[in-house]
């Protein structure tokens, strides 16, 4: 574990992503978009960079928010590694066998190797609460390449880096030797490991679209348009206005003290019911204590400000935090970041 | 140590860059081309750039190229969803066919051997002659769904012309009937277009699941309710699109009629109905006889007199009128909705009338609010609340695709949540409305398949089927557009004659697959049910009800199935248990068409491979969801001797033309009397030549969709390859777009039935409104005359829980369900999920088998247990491959497939098939099931499948 204080230079500029977890539907398009384009390969079989969790659950890896890492007043905190058997995923099936092995049913398709005890997304849709007031929403995560990340921090090698044009965290994977501070050391538990080539792997937020004003592909392909893509000081872009105007979108876990630039507009969930299944207005279905656990005390007034401003369209007036959130123009959610890669053409 | 990139030095810089360029090197391509699903995604057509490099796919992204339709209501972009930008994983997946493969050992044991194309549809073409000359055409069947899409539809559809086999309707086949809607409207299938959605005030998510099975479109629901709307989700489970509503409705299973109908009790007595509405569009001001609960019919009036004319009661100048049928207007009659009237018959009597509202009005009664809570378990007050809201709300809406009639009294819970729909006015106005599934528009399609000339011009077919059109108006002039081309689609295939004839599967099941049985147990249907199921089926067929449709009679005994673009060992209901006992005997060959190894595939006798997405041109399932024709082109070739569907129909033909002339066959008839040639079959089938390229055939279907008036003038093949998309800008002539009753505007959402709401032009029912009296006999002896709860029975036997289903998220039925790519973002095993009073009764863990089971079946599975899910409800989503279960027995063996008795009732106004219309469809919903904790090995390798056993 690398124990140096922590350092206070950040990038001058700095991208950030707002998701809207209620728009999120849990489809796993962000991630499985983010798997075709940068971790298909046998090497990174386990390797999603993106993963959509369903909470309250135990997330991806399991139970990573019990792991340490980040900091505390400034002050790096031990983190462990993920087992593998904790991310689970890259699993192997017994195709050969059942299609063309002349069995018949005397087999079935299954998992070849160990019996997996967890993958990417295990604990989907089962939630907590009891039913009929039973909560659950879904909560994609990747790399939060935090202004203050612990991963670069950590890394004896100084093979990573934040780029000072995005802020964008990267490692020099020539460098890296794989030694996996950096997974120790992150709080959210998004470092992969490259167990052929020895290396350690993240979300890079799509660097190379980036360059070319093309937003990152967990954000394009998101089917939902749940998720806007910007420069955090880009104050007329709807990051940056859903970030610090409204206070509306919050990073996860802000206590691990990194400061996070991925955010999120909190669920707001539905009405609960009472005893006699009447709806309750006034409680909850999502308890805010369970909401503060992963965003903080400010998702009160995040909430505060999302129910006022709906109850405005729901009274027939107009919002302009609604017309951001609704996204008229699906490439305003991306604003300059909004070009259509199939129109570049490489020399 | 340092750290931060300002503080690299400028040789660390370099470095760097040179790390970041690995990267950039990834992201590069050399060519973009359009591509999309054109599978029974239904509704699908999400535009899709294909990334290419080196001649192989990089990626896939949305296109994201869709322009604002409306001002002010949001653009569909981007569409797509994880199967969609994974799809390239299929082609060269694992369950991947490349080659045609004949069975070597016994049927699904799965031992190939591979074949030559020649060897292999010489072998189909001899079964499909051998089952000709030993039954007739009619032994060979087709089965599938539209995942074959456009050469599948397109080959089995032209052979099936030209030999004269059967296809099946794949509507029942798929359960996506909705016999409630057909009941209420004469047509089971009107949609809006998705961004339709976002003018809804109050949206109900009933019988749906848009957050898994409309991932590209559920953004208008989240989006609708940011602009004000307020979101309903009615579902027994706290479902995935329950978790973005403002209010979740739990209901009991089975029991949405009664819920709906509480909310219509509201709206009727607290005045809340939209009176002028009710008395134009609705049959509820026609007058009703008090003695027999029938409608009062001109032929009880006069002599000679029409059964087809019915009355109202003018409440301005106080007496009996004839209603209009031409028209919906109603000029100055008032027609009174409730009231006591006596009318003097022509035999001199003289009988009691009120009206459908005043009959409807006394049934309502049962339904209280209270008394509707009993039943369906939502609290009074919410009915109440509700009902109020759907009243005042604008607009409203019951979104997505409605799968109510997958309940076992699925057209009463139809009919009733139309019942509260018409009194409030909420359909045909944007935002408005119920939804099923549905087609047409691309009307190319259909008019190639029709030609039997070289360059057949498409005009001449426009030309013959206006005119036939025009005839049944000349003959009824009461008849609109609309009327007409249904009733000609009626005609046709009551006839048997045209290119697309289709068959209700309920004669195949009953006579050929064992359901004569099944759906005789009387204790699986409804108690209102007087005699046994035998003797309704016995009264349909002496009443001529199904003349035409009723194929393949029982002498006509499968002998060759022919399935492409569906699993029917998955889907059907009853089970591949039930088919592989009772039709797979009989049947010489078994020929599945897949470019994947499905449970289908594994039992059958011959496997031909078929060319997927991006390795064949194919257009996506047409439809007013998203009003658009998308096109995917041909991008790679197929993988080893992959070839598309019409390749393979075609070559079939050709081999029977080669081997008839071997065994001196010349010429048959089928049962109808009609003659085939088998010389020159394969020139017919090609029309001369002129429909073997396919890139020529797609160019053509293009072409001549623009003729029949649904494609802007111009676009082409060539058009299409430019912009990847066109939307549709009229209806065409397919009457399934006719049907929809609305114009198709450039710059406005779709809402179906505007020109019934606006222009007052009738429906396609006995009473030419919107009908919720069904006075036929059947329906009267079981009290279904009008909408009301009946418990779903107990199909399966008696026991404690009850199974639903639906669409799971990963995969696209069971196309992707086995992909190992699909396979890592969930558990990757079959699993069935239950509420923890449910397990904890049984001694059930999280992550352990545990055994499905009724009378008919039972299925081993993972248990997932969630509070989502209702205490005494089960939920196994659908999709799996049977080859993911413990002997291959997945939940299908345990849903029996029940088909109400109510729905082969004919003889009756509109209660008559045209194509995807009135049938018998089997049901599944609410299946009696038990379900324990299962300690057997599930493992051939002797390992139990046990994981971390505790409840999460």
């Amino acid at each position: 574990m690398a124990k140096t204080k922590q350092k206070k230079d950040t990038a001058p500029r700095q991208v950030a992503m707002v998701f809207d977890l209620n728009k999120c539907i849990g489809c796993q398009t962000c991630s499985v978009a983010c798997k075709t384009l940068w971790t298909n390969e046998d090497s990174t079989d386990y390797q999603w960079w993106c993963t959509v969790n369903t909470q309250p659950g135990r997330g991806h890896p399991r139970d990573y928010e019990a792991m340490g890492g980040g900091y505390r007043d400034g002050v790096p905190q031990p983190g462990r590694l993920p087992a593998r058997r904790e991310w689970g995923g890259g699993w192997d099936f017994n195709y050969d066998e059942v299609l063309y092995g002349g069995k018949g049913n005397s087999t079935f398709l299954q998992h070849v190797g160990d019996e997996p005890e967890w993958g990417p997304n295990w604990d989907e849709d089962q939630g907590a609460g009891e039913y009929p007031n039973a909560y659950y929403f879904y909560l994609p995560r990747l790399c939060n390449h935090c202004t203050k990340p612990a991963c670069v921090d950590a890394c004896p090698r100084d093979a990573m880096y934040k780029r000072s044009e995005d802020g964008i965290v990267l490692r020099d994977e020539t460098r890296c030797r794989g030694y996996q501070f950096c997974a120790e050391a992150c709080p959210y538990k998004k470092v992969y490991f490259n167990f052929l080539r020895n290396v350690s792997q993240q979300c890079i937020m799509c660097f190379p679209r980036v360059e070319q004003n093309v937003a990152p592909a967990c954000a394009r392909q998101c089917p939902g348009r749940a998720v806007w893509f910007g420069m955090l000081d880009d104050a007329e872009g709807p990051v940056s206005q859903l970030v610090n105007k409204w206070k509306v979108a919050l990073p996860l876990h802000p206590e691990y003290g990194t400061d996070a630039n991925i955010f999120y507009i909190p669920p707001v969930g539905p009405a609960r019911l009472h005893e006699d299944h009447s709806f309750d207005e006034e409680t909850p279905r999502i308890p805010r204590e369970y909401l503060e656990s992963l965003f903080g005390p400010k998702v009160n007034a995040a909430l505060d400000t999302l129910t006022t401003e709906m109850a405005k369209t729901k009274n027939g007036r107009k919002s302009k935090l609604m017309d951001t959130l609704i996204a008229y123009w699906w490439k305003d959610m991306f604003k300059p970041y909004d070009r259509d890669p199939a129109e570049i053409k490489w020399k | 140590m340092v750290s931060g990139r300002n503080k690299r030095s400028a040789k660390q810089k370099q470095i760097d860059h040179a790390n970041e360029d690995a990267y950039r090197q990834q992201w590069r391509w050399d060519k973009v081309v359009w591509g999309s699903h054109c599978i029974d995604c239904y509704p699908g057509n999400c535009p899709m750039h294909v990334y290419m490099k080196d001649g192989k796919i990089r990626h896939e992204e949305a296109a994201g190229a869709f322009p604002i339709i409306e001002q002010g209501v949001p653009d569909m972009n981007p569409m797509g969803c994880q199967k969609g930008v994974a799809w390239r994983e299929l082609l060269d997946a694992k369950e991947r066919l490349r080659y045609p493969l004949k069975r070597v050992g016994k049927r699904g044991e799965g031992k190939w051997e591979r074949i030559s194309w020649d060897q292999a549809l010489t072998e189909v073409a001899d079964a499909v002659l051998d089952g000709i000359e030993e039954i007739g055409p009619e032994s060979i069947v087709h089965v599938g769904g539209a995942s074959a899409s456009t050469w599948g539809l397109f080959g089995r559809g032209r052979f099936a012309t030209h030999v004269g086999s059967l296809q099946l309707d794949m509507n029942a086949e798929i359960t996506d009937f909705a016999p409630g809607h057909y009941m209420t409207y004469g047509f089971f299938d009107p949609v809006s277009s998705i961004d339709d959605w976002f003018h809804s005030e109050l949206i109900f998510i009933w019988f749906a699941n848009p957050a898994n099975t409309r991932i590209p479109h559920q953004h208008y629901i989240t989006e609708a309710r940011y602009k004000g709307a307020e979101v309903v989700t009615v579902a027994p489970d706290f479902s995935p699109s329950a978790i973005h509503a403002d209010h979740y409705v739990g209901v009991e299973p089975g029991t949405d009629a009664a819920f709906a109908l509480g909310m219509a009790h509201v709206v009727v007595e607290e005045g809340l109905y939209k009176k002028r509405f009710v008395q134009e569009q609705t049959d509820l001001p026609l007058l009703v006889r008090r003695d027999t609960r029938t409608y009062l019919r001109q032929s009880e009036m006069e002599e000679g007199g029409s059964e087809e004319q019915f009355y109202l009661y003018d409440a301005k100048k106080r007496r009996i009128v004839e209603a209009p049928r031409a028209s919906l207007k109603l000029g100055r009659v008032d027609p009174a909705l409730e009231g006591a009237f006596r009318a003097r018959l022509k035999d001199g009597s003289s009988v009691r009338l009120t009206t459908v509202f005043a009959l409807a009005r006394e049934r309502l009664r049962d339904y209280t609010p209270e008394k509707a809570s009993a039943i369906c378990g939502v609290s009074a007050d919410v009915i109440r609340e509700l009902g109020r809201k759907v009243a005042k709300k604008r607009t409203n809406i019951i979104c997505s695709l409605s799968n109510a009639g997958k309940f076992y009294h699925g057209d009463l819970i139809e009919r009733s949540e139309l019942l509260l729909l018409a009194l409030t006015g909420n359909w045909g106005r944007k935002g408005t409305g119920v939804r099923a599934w549905t087609g047409g528009f691309f009307d190319g399609s259909g008019l190639v398949q029709a030609k039997t000339e070289p360059n057949q011009d498409a005009r001449q077919l426009v030309a013959m089927n206006n005119m036939m059109v025009q005839n049944l108006k000349d003959a009824d002039p009461s008849l609109t557009d609309e009327l007409a081309a249904i009733e000609f689609s009626k005609q046709m295939s009551t006839l048997g004659i045209g290119p697309m004839l289709f068959y209700p599967p309920a004669f195949f099941w009953y006579y050929h697959c064992g359901f004569d049985d099944i759906w005789a147990k009387e204790d699986w249907h409804d108690p209102s049910m007087k005699r046994p199921f035998k003797e309704y089926w016995q009264e349909a067929a002496d009443k001529n009800w199904w003349q035409g449709v009723d194929k393949p009679t029982k002498e006509q005994e499968p002998r060759v199935l022919i399935e492409c673009g569906g699993n029917m060992l998955r889907r059907t209901r009853g089970g591949q248990n039930l088919f592989l006992k009772t039709l797979w005997p009989k049947l010489r060959m078994v020929v599945t068409i897949d470019p994947r190894m499905s449970t289908t595939a594994l039992y059958s006798d011959i496997v031909l491979p078929a060319s997927q997405q991006y390795e064949k041109i194919a257009f996506g399932i047409p439809s007013s969801h998203t009003m658009n024709l998308t096109f995917s082109d041909k991008i790679l070739e197929p993988p080893g001797e992959a070839k598309d569907e019409w390749f393979i129909f075609r070559g079939i033909s050709e081999k029977m033309e080669q081997q008839a002339k071997r065994r001196g066959l010349t010429e048959y008839v089928d049962a109808k009397g009609t003659s085939y040639q088998l010389e020159g079959l394969y020139d017919r089938m090609v029309a001369q030549g002129s429909l073997v390229d396919t890139e020529k055939i797609a160019d053509e279907m293009v072409r001549d969709t623009t003729i029949a008036g649904a494609l802007p003038e111009g676009t082409s093949l060539a058009t299409l390859r430019e912009k990847g998309y066109e939307r549709w800008t009229g209806q065409g002539v397919a009457p399934r777009a006719i049907a929809q009753a609305s114009d198709v505007k450039p710059d406005e959402t779709f809402t179906p039935l505007r020109n019934h709401v606006e222009k007052k032009e009738p429906y396609a029912t006995l009473t030419r409104r919107a009908q919720f009296l069904i006075d036929h006999p059947w329906f009267l002896e079981a009290g279904e005359e009008l909408p009301c709860h009946k418990d779903p029975p107990p199909m399966g036997g008696d026991y404690p829980l009850k199974l639903t289903s639906g669409h799971n998220r990963w995969s696209i039925h069971a196309l992707n369900i086995v992909n190992k790519m699909m396979l890592q973002t969930h558990r990757g095993v079959p699993n069935v999920m239950l509420s923890p009073k449910d397990a904890g009764e049984r001694g059930i863990l999280d992550g352990k088998q545990v055994k499905v089971y009724n009378d008919l079946g039972e299925s081993v599975l993972e248990a997932k247990i969630t509070e989502a899910v209702r205490p005494g409800q089960v939920v196994i989503y659908n999709g799996w491959e049977p080859y993911q279960f413990l002997n291959w027995s997945d939940p299908s063996n345990i849903e029996p497939g029940m088909v109400k008795w109510l729905h082969l009732a004919g003889g009756y106004g509109h209660l008559r098939y045209w194509l995807m219309e009135w049938q018998p469809c089997p049901v599944d919903r609410a299946t009696k099931v038990e379900i324990e904790a299962w300690n057997g090995s599930a493992s051939p390798r002797g390992k139990r499948r046990g994981r971390n056993g505790v409840k999460p």
